[in-house]
Parts: C-alpha cells; sequence; structure tokens
C-alpha cells in the first residue's frame, strides 16, 4: 500500500502526524499509514484516528535506542514505495529521517512548517538563513519526505473506535553497533513554553544568573513564564533548554512577549514572529531588535524592569 | 594517558553571513551578492571538538569542506583552528548543493581517507538541514550519533552524552563512528596571529568535481522570499513618563490585566 506514511516516537506527535497526513491522503485519493514504536495499543488507536494501516515495530531492548528501527523502516518503504513520508521533529525524529532519506536515495525537507498538494506534487516550506527567508521546494525522487515541528499542526480529534485497518507487525529487530549506556530524564520539569499566554525572555545582557530574578519578578506579576535566548540556556546554562526561543529552539505565539537584553539576531526572532505584541528593553537604540518590535525601550534592563514590577504591581493593588 | 592515536575529520561549511543579507523591498526576494562569508557558527564547535580530543588522546585533525572556488578562504581560518591539514572538495557547481548531494560527496571524496571519528556540526548556518551528519554516515555505512553535548574515547568505543526530546541518553559505539555537536560541547579557541601564520604552511589536498562522480538534487527550489515582519515600531525612553506611557499602551491593548 503506497500512499502517506507517517512515524512519531511518541503517540502525541503521532496524531499530530496523522491529522495533516490524513489531509494530504484525502487530497491525492491515497491511504494512511502510521508507525507506531513497539505498542499494539497505540497503533489501535492511530486506526481509530483515521490511519488505514498501521506498522507495529517490535518493542526495543533497554539497550536499544530508536535509531535501531532505521534499517526496519527504510526496507518496508522501499518494499512498498509511498508517496509521501512524514516525521516529527523530534531530535531522534531528525536523525531517523535523514538516514531513511540516505537509505532511500531521496530528498528531505527538514523542519517543514507550511505543506500542501499542488498539481499532485507535494510542496513544502522552510526557514532559511536562520529565519532570514522561506524556501518553497518540491521532492522530486520518491518518497517526498519532510520532518515536521512538534506543535505545528492540531491533532486530530475526531476518534471512531469502529474503524477497522490493516494491522502489520514487524519481526524482532536486530541489534546494531550504536548501544544505549543510561538515560537520564530532564533534571527540571519545566513549563512548556509554547503555550503560555504572557513570557518574559531574558538575553545575554544579563550579566549575572542571579539577575534573572529581575525578570521572573516581572513574569509573576504578569502571570506569565521566563524564557530565554539560546546562549542562556545553550552556553551558560542558566535556564533550561526547553525554554530557549528560536530556530533551534522553541517557536512561542504569547499575546505578549517582552524581550530584556536581547540583539534580535533572526535565530531568535523567527521564533516569536507569531506572538501578538513584542516589546524590548535594550540600552543600544541601534539593536535590531527594535526593527521587529511593537514597543521598544530603549534604556538599562536594570533601571527599567524594577520600575515596571513596580508600577504594574501598584496598578494591580488598585 | 594511554594514547590512542586517532585520526579525526572534521566537516564544515563556508556560509553567506546572514547579517549582510539584504532584502529588495519591491520583489521580496534576497540581495546576496555583496554578502560576505564566514566558517558556520556551529561547525567551529565541530573543529574544536576534533582538535581537542586529537590533543587529549593523540593523533591528528583534518578540516573537509566541500564549496565553490571562493571558499578557498575559508581554509586559513579552518586550519588556525588547529587542525593539521585541509580537503577542499571544489568546484564551481558546488554552491547550492541540497544536503543529499553534500553528504554523497562527502562520502565519496572521505571513503579512501583513513578515520576512525567523523565531526559534523549539528546544522550549517544557511541551510540548518540537519542532513548532511546522518547521511553521511549512511553512506559510509559507519555508527552515529547525533546532537552530541560530551564525547570520551575509551579504547576503540566512543561513549557520546546526546540530548533526546526527554532528556539525556548516553550511548556507546565502536570506531569508525560519526557524531554531530551542539555548541554547549566546548568553547571554540580564538586563533591568534600565531595560530594564522601557522596555518599558511599547513597542507591543503583540493579534489575537484571531475575527480567525482556526479551527484543529483532530489529537491527543487521553487521559491525563495525573505520572510517580513512588520511591526509598529514605536519606541520610549527610560524616563519615568516614558515607562508609564509604556505601561498603558499595554494596558489598552489588553495585553495585561
Ligand atoms: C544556525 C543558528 C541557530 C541559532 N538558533 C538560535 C535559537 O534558536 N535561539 C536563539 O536565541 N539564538 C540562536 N542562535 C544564536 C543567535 O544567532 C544569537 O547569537 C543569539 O540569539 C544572541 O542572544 P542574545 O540576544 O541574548 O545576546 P547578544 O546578541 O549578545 O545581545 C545582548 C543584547 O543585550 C543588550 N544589553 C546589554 N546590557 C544591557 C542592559 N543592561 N540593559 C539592556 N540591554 C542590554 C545589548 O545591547 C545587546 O543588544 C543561533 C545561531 C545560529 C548560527
Ligand atoms: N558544504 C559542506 N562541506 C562540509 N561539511 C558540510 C557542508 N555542508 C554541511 N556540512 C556538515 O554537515 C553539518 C550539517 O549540515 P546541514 O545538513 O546542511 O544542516 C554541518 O554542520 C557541517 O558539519
Amino acid at each position: 500500500m503506497a500512499g502517506v506514511w507517517v512515524f512519531a516516537e511518541n503517540y502525541e506527535h503521532g496524531l499530530e502526524l496523522l491529522q495533516i497526513g490524513r489531509s494530504l491522503a484525502d487530497k491525492t485519493g491515497v491511504e494512511l499509514t502510521a508507525f507506531a514504536c513497539g505498542d499494539k495499543e497505540v497503533g489501535q488507536q492511530y486506526i481509530y484516528y483515521g490511519a488505514h494501516q498501521v506498522f507495529i515495530l517490535p518493542p526495543l531492548a533497554e539497550d536499544q535506542p530508536l535509531e535501531t528501527y532505521v534499517p526496519a523502516i527504510a526496507e518496508v518503504a522501499r518494499q512498498e514505495d509511498p508517496d509521501i513520508f512524514l516525521f516529527a521533529a523530534t531530535l531522534r525524529g531528525k536523525e531517523i529521517a535523514a538516514r531513511v532519506a540516505a537509505r532511500l536515495n531521496t530528498g528531505l525537507c527538514s523542519e517543514c512548517i507550511e505543506l500542501d498538494i499542488k498539481d499532485n506534487k507535494l510542496e513544502m516550506k522552510r526557514v532559511l538563513y536562520g529565519g532570514a527567508a522561506l524556501q518553497t521546494i518540491i521532492c522530486k525522487t520518491r518518497p517526498q519526505m519532510a520532518t515536521i515541528p512538534v506543535h505545528t499542526f492540531t491533532s486530530v480529534t475526531d476518534l471512531d473506535n469502529t474503524r477497522q485497518g490493516i494491522i502489520k507487525e514487524f519481526d524482532p529487530i536486530s541489534s546494531t553497533p550504536v548501544k544505549v549506556r543510561d538515560r537520564q530524564p530532564r533534571a527540571q520539569e519545566s513549563g512548556d513554553i509554547t503555550r503560555s499566554r504572557v513570557l518574559v525572555c531574558v538575553g545575554r545582557g544579563v550579566e549575572k544568573e542571579e539577575d534573572l530574578k529581575l525578570a521572573r519578578e516581572l513574569a509573576e506579576i504578569l502571570g506569565g513564564d521566563l524564557a530565554c535566548t539560546r546562549p542562556i540556556a545553550e552556553e551558560l546554562h542558566w535556564m533550561p533548554q526547553e525554554t530557549y526561543i528560536g530556530l533551534s529552539g522553541q517557536t512561542v505565539k504569547p499575546e505578549l512577549y517582552i524581550g530584556l537584553g536581547i540583539s534580535g539576531q533572526i535565530q531568535h526572532t523567527t521564533g516569536i514572529r507569531d506572538s501578538r505584541i513584542i516589546c524590548t528593553i535594550n540600552k543600544d537604540e541601534d539593536a535590531p531588535i527594535f526593527k521587529i518590535s511593537d514597543y521598544g525601550i530603549v534604556g538599562d534592563l536594570y533601571k527599567v524592569v524594577p520600575f515596571l514590577s513596580q508600577e504594574l504591581a501598584r496598578l494591580k493593588k488598585k | 594517558m594511554f594514547k590512542i592515536s586517532l585520526n579525526i575529520i572534521a566537516c564544515f561549511k563556508w556560509v553567506v553571513d546572514h547579517e549582510d543579507i539584504k532584502v529588495n523591498p519591491e520583489t521580496n526576494e534576497l540581495v546576496l551578492d555583496r554578502a560576505g562569508y564566514r566558517i558556520s557558527d556551529y561547525d567551529r564547535f565541530a573543529i574544536e571538538e576534533a582538535v581537542a580530543l586529537s590533543e587529549q588522546y593523540g593523533g591528528s585533525t583534518t578540516a573537509v569542506t566541500v564549496g565553490f572556488p571562493a571558499a578557498k578562504k575559508s581554509l586559513k581560518d579552518a586550519l588556525a583552528r588547529g587542525p593539521e591539514k585541509a580537503i577542499f572538495i571544489n568546484d564551481p557547481a558546488f554552491a547550492n548543493l541540497e544536503p543529499s548531494q553534500t553528504a554523497a560527496i562527502l562520502a565519496q571524496s572521505i571513503n579512501n581517507q583513513e578515520f576512525d571519528l567523523i565531526i559534523c556540526g549539528e546544522g550549517s548556518g544557511d541551510l540548518y538541514a540537519q542532513q548532511v551528519g546522518p547521511r553521511l554516515a549512511e553512506h559510509l555505512n559507519i555508527p552515529c550519533a547525533s546532537f552530541v553535548r560530551k564525547i570520551t574515547i575509551e579504547g576503540r568505543e566512543l561513549i557520546a552524552e546526546r540530548r533526546v526530546d526527554e532528556g539525556i541518553e548516553i550511548i556507546s559505539m565502536p570506531l569508525p563512528a560519526l557524531v554531530t555537536v551542539l555548541p554547549e560541547i566546548n568553547s571554540p579557541r580564538v586563533p591568534g596571529l600565531k595560530d594564522t601564520l601557522a596555518a599558511s604552511k599547513k597542507p591543503v589536498v583540493e579534489i575537484t568535481g571531475s575527480d567525482l562522480e556526479e551527484t543529483v538534487p532530489c529537491l527543487e527550489t521553487v521559491e525563495i522570499k525573505a520572510t517580513t515582519m512588520e511591526r509598529n515600531c514605536e519606541k520610549f525612553d527610560a524616563n519615568e513618563d516614558d515607562l508609564k506611557r509604556f505601561v498603558e499602551v499595554l494596558l489598552r491593548a489588553g495585553v495585561i490585566d
């Protein structure tokens, strides 16, 4: 069965891909196939949510990384020749997709943020140059492949648990040379900034880790959450990895974004494009961030932020 | 410490400096002809990691790039960062390659080199496709770990700490292998005058397109347009009156209560 195939490493992302996959399958009049990783129950749910067929990949041993599935996925795709093959762009999903694409000798659109069928071809959009440009591409080889960032599309909602589908199970998968020795879950469970209504975002203009409390205070008064630029998380390790915004981090859509001490490099601002109102505080009046701000304050954040917090707290009391 | 002697290849790309990208306001097309180029930011971490590992365990580092003739300028910069030699895979046709082609070209060029480890950046500064590393590993049929933030070598095994969505996974794999590295893995050294002078004396091997099998793109670009972001752009000063006015604006916009 050719058609549209989707692979996600977990159930939640799987439902998002089913939604996109189903619209593409409907438009082109083909069937929809989903992979489920090691869990028949998940496969059954995928059928209730609209998959015509599911491939149940066998459970992995403790020391087998998810990428162990690569040869099996590539082999079944080679045999059955899908038209379109979408992957959830989780970190592992991106590696798996690239390796499957290499094995199938086909093109892959990384982090596709928009897609549609034009003249029976999948037309895909992605950002280039750190977010400065939008590229539209088609894939001339089969399957047409893309990775889709999580939360780009909504999940399917119309469950029909009378639906029937084909379930295919795979043989156990032999090990690859890569072995998992240990797994460490995230240290702190940080909130999900992609769902925040108000975000106070800190950049390198904040000098010391303890000064984050200025930003945290402002966020609390506004009923919002704290986010940051990449260097704050990745170089300074002041905040968890999941709280940085941008091209290689999260894409956010708050009602209000307030950036403190952020220069406005495109790799960061591409992640705040869909915010309703963008406010920034920067002491350099030529900082590029002002060009993409609705309201920009030229000033020292160490003076401005405490004043704003105080003023907002005063108004709140009234 | 017991010396293992590693031959490490660091892959880097010479990319347009995004700060130099201009936009034609009428057509919304990008104007790149006056833009400068630089070693892709993320690949500095790849080069640094290769050099640091070869210093720690013994061995040598080769910096490799696929590019068009103007990318020759990148070699001195790359070599000043510590590698012993460079391979320049050069052809005028290599200006706008897509990841499947770059990986195939790298694979052909690297195939007859002796290597223990290949290090790539997590993604290139211009395309940021995050594909070339894993694709290259598949072409060479070697194990691969992506988004790595720490590497140690134990005999002929590489131990990597890699990021996955739920946290960290610590994996081991036999050499030869490929890793793609995150910026948090190290702090690249800044080359000094001495390093730059030494760089001009280091060997560069050049490979041209005619030495390789031709690659065909899988993807076709239909259009590239600048992204625009229309915003109010109203500025406030940091004095008390302006800041109070700022708060009022937010109140009126209904984003705070
Ligand atoms: C391929 C690629 C992907 C990337 N992905 C991301 C990403 O996903 N997210 C991300 O954030 N970055 C990303 N980056 C990095 C990005 O290019 C920038 O380096 C980064 O966003 C800059 O962070 P910053 O604004 O905090 O720091 P800086 O650029 O150092 O800016 C600090 C600003 O603070 C101001 N300032 C200093 N002191 C004060 C003060 N007292 N009061 C007020 N203002 C002050 C300064 O004027 C300056 O403008 C990526 C880069 C590349 C190459
Ligand atoms: N033209 C190139 N020459 C050498 N290495 C490259 C080239 N393009 C990409 N790479 C390597 O592959 C990584 C990922 O690139 P990409 O898949 O384009 O995001 C980069 O960080 C480099 O290490």
